[in-house]
């Protein structure tokens, strides 16, 4: 049964097939007729009229197996509307309270719910952030780390450390890069030297990610660097592919680019890299 | 008495009246005579009357004051202060001269102005040389951050259009041949596509890659529906599905938005 459901639900939704099964009766091919439609109309962002039928699906058959559903796509459709932030935050909350709430649909909806509160307390709402700092301790890993992430883009910096610890614990123990990356960058932004502690506690790190790239460039004739950071040499692949574009081309002219860099500093660690670009540009790379 | 002219410590007598009678009344008659006489009697009366007014409120702070055991206080205060200043000195012997130095406002100010002033000029003019094993701390500009945000949004953007490939040519080939990876499989991939797509969802709106947010949000909603399936779709699902992806053309638009990425944002 579960499966003939899951199978008719992804052909309805496509809008490419035949749509019900024989046992459905007819209130089940209107139900799951307003159903597909309104996804097809969500798939195009068309939220008004996605809108239109989800609440015509709500309204009309509050008994179907699709009404607890429908919920979720009542919280896209608004979201993506814009303006009715609050009547979206309520409606993916409704949806994962429901007991036969779909897990994956779950996720998506506290993603959603942290990003509707960020937006909100962008526009001024403080307390919004509630929603997006309860979840810091939730269960799921994919929700807290999510939260965390959000929290740190806040400006308030003495909000954005409460994800300190989630975020160092991604860097302590999470083995994706992507995800380790981010919450670099994220402590990088919040707390530097909690990422210090985090990658000197970290028991996994190898040599050269657990050491501190230095980076400085400095026109010509000047003294003041335009350019200096200490980073982990983890993130040290981004960071030269996020220098200007100037500076690249610079470093190109003289042979250089990110790889090559990169192969010096870890063949010779203990030296400094001096390159002069043609312009007189000083690039002093160096690792400890 | 002779017409020279009066000391203040006469006229203040005169005035007060301490005079003896037969003294004041001459001197009176001299003051009516002269005007000159007259307007300086006047001032010294009005200076004697201020300085009544003052001389009140000293007797009555005199007044409030035990002089019995006022020498006793005096000299036990006098003694401990003493005993401090000694070992203040004893505690900053290197410091010990500025004790004895009358540091008056104007030269504490001077003083702390030039402390001030040589303490911005060290943080102004310091060349920022390479000072190897000191300087291990974290740091980078936000716009430096920025700039690491943008190119992490245009690999991780790039690496979410492959997968997505990948996930979408596997329900092709499911169509033509039968399933080839494991239905269940299949969904666990979108949903971790789905987490990616949420981190890529700030990073998109932020950087203002609008083409490249409308592409990842078309497959999201496919991958939505996909995670929730975990069992074995039908050849004829599994058709419908590719024809929904060709007919949005869905593998085209990503091979486009990734050649845009490539050659960067």
């Amino acid at each position: 049964m579960r499966k003939t459901s899951l199978v008719i639900c992804l052909a309805l939704v496509l809008g490419l097939g035949q749509a019900a099964s024989d046992r459905a009766g007819v209130q089940a091919a209107t139900d799951e007729s307003l159903f597909r439609e309104a996804k097809l109309l969500v798939f195009d962002k068309n939220w008004p009229a996605a809108l239109g039928k989800i609440d015509e699906l709500i309204d009309r058959f509050p008994a179907s197996p699709l009404a607890g559903q429908a919920l979720f796509y009542k919280g896209e459709c608004l979201g993506g509307l814009g303006g009715r932030e609050r009547d979206a935050l309520r409606a993916y909350k409704s949806y994962i309270r429901l007991e036969d709430a779909k897990p994956s649909l779950v996720e998506e909806s506290e993603g959603s719910i942290v990003d509707l509160a960020y937006d909100l307390y962008q526009a001024g709402d403080a307390s919004a952030l509630r929603d997006i700092e309860s979840r810091l301790d939730h269960a799921n890993k994919v929700i807290r780390y999510y939260a965390a992430y959000k929290l740190s883009l806040i400006a308030d910096k003495k909000e954005a450390v409460k994800a300190v610890p989630v975020l160092s614990r991604i860097v302590e123990t999470e083995k994706d890069p992507e995800l380790l990356d981010r919450a670099r960058i994220a402590l990088l932004r919040v707390s530097p030297e909690s990422l210090k502690s985090a990658e000197e506690r970290q028991p996994r790190t190898a040599e050269m990610t657990g050491r501190t790239l230095h980076l400085r460039i400095r026109a010509a004739g000047q003294k003041e660097p335009a350019v200096s950071l200490n980073i982990p040499f983890a993130l040290a692949d981004l960071a030269l592919s996020a220098l200007d574009d100037e500076d690249k081309a610079e470093l190109r002219k003289k042979g250089y680019d990110v790889n090559r860099i990169i192969n010096e500093m870890a063949k010779s660690k203990e030296s400094i890299l001096r390159i002069v670009g043609e312009d007189g540009t000083v690039f002093e790379i160096w690792i400890d | 008495m002779s017409m020279r002219k009066m000391t203040k410590a006469e006229w203040a007598a005169f005035l007060s009246g301490d005079r003896e009678e037969g003294r004041r009344r001459i001197m009176g008659e001299h003051i009516e005579k002269s005007p000159g006489w007259q307007a300086e009697a006047a001032a010294i009366e009005r200076l004697l009357k201020e300085t009544e007014a003052v001389k009140a409120e000293i007797r009555e702070a005199a007044a409030s004051v035990n002089w019995d055991t006022l020498p006793a206080m005096i000299a036990d205060r006098a003694l401990a202060a003493g005993v401090q200043a000694r070992r203040n000195v004893a505690d900053s012997p290197r410091w010990g001269w500025l004790a004895s130095f009358p540091l008056k406002p104007v030269l504490a100010g001077l003083a702390a102005g030039l402390v001030v002033g040589a303490a911005a000029m060290y943080f102004t003019l310091r060349a920022p040389g390479v000072r190897r094993g000191q300087d291990n701390a974290y740091y980078a500009s936000g716009d430096f951050l920025d700039r690491a945000e943008l190119e992490m949004a245009r690999r991780n953007t790039l690496d979410y259009l492959e997968k997505s490939q990948y996930v979408l040519l596997d329900v092709f080939e499911s169509a033509d041949e039968g399933p080839v990876v494991p239905p269940a499989l299949r969904s666990e991939r979108a949903r971790d596509l789905l987490q990616k797509k949420k981190y890529l969802n700030a990073q998109l709106e932020r950087f203002q890659m609008a083409k490249a947010k409308v592409l990842c949000d078309q497959i999201e909603t496919l991958f939505l529906e996909l995670s929730q399936l975990d069992e074995e779709l039908s050849a004829a699902e599994l058709g419908r599905i590719r024809g929904f992806v060709e007919e949005r053309q869905l593998l085209l638009k990503i091979n486009l938005v990734k050649k845009e990425l490539q050659s960067g944002v």
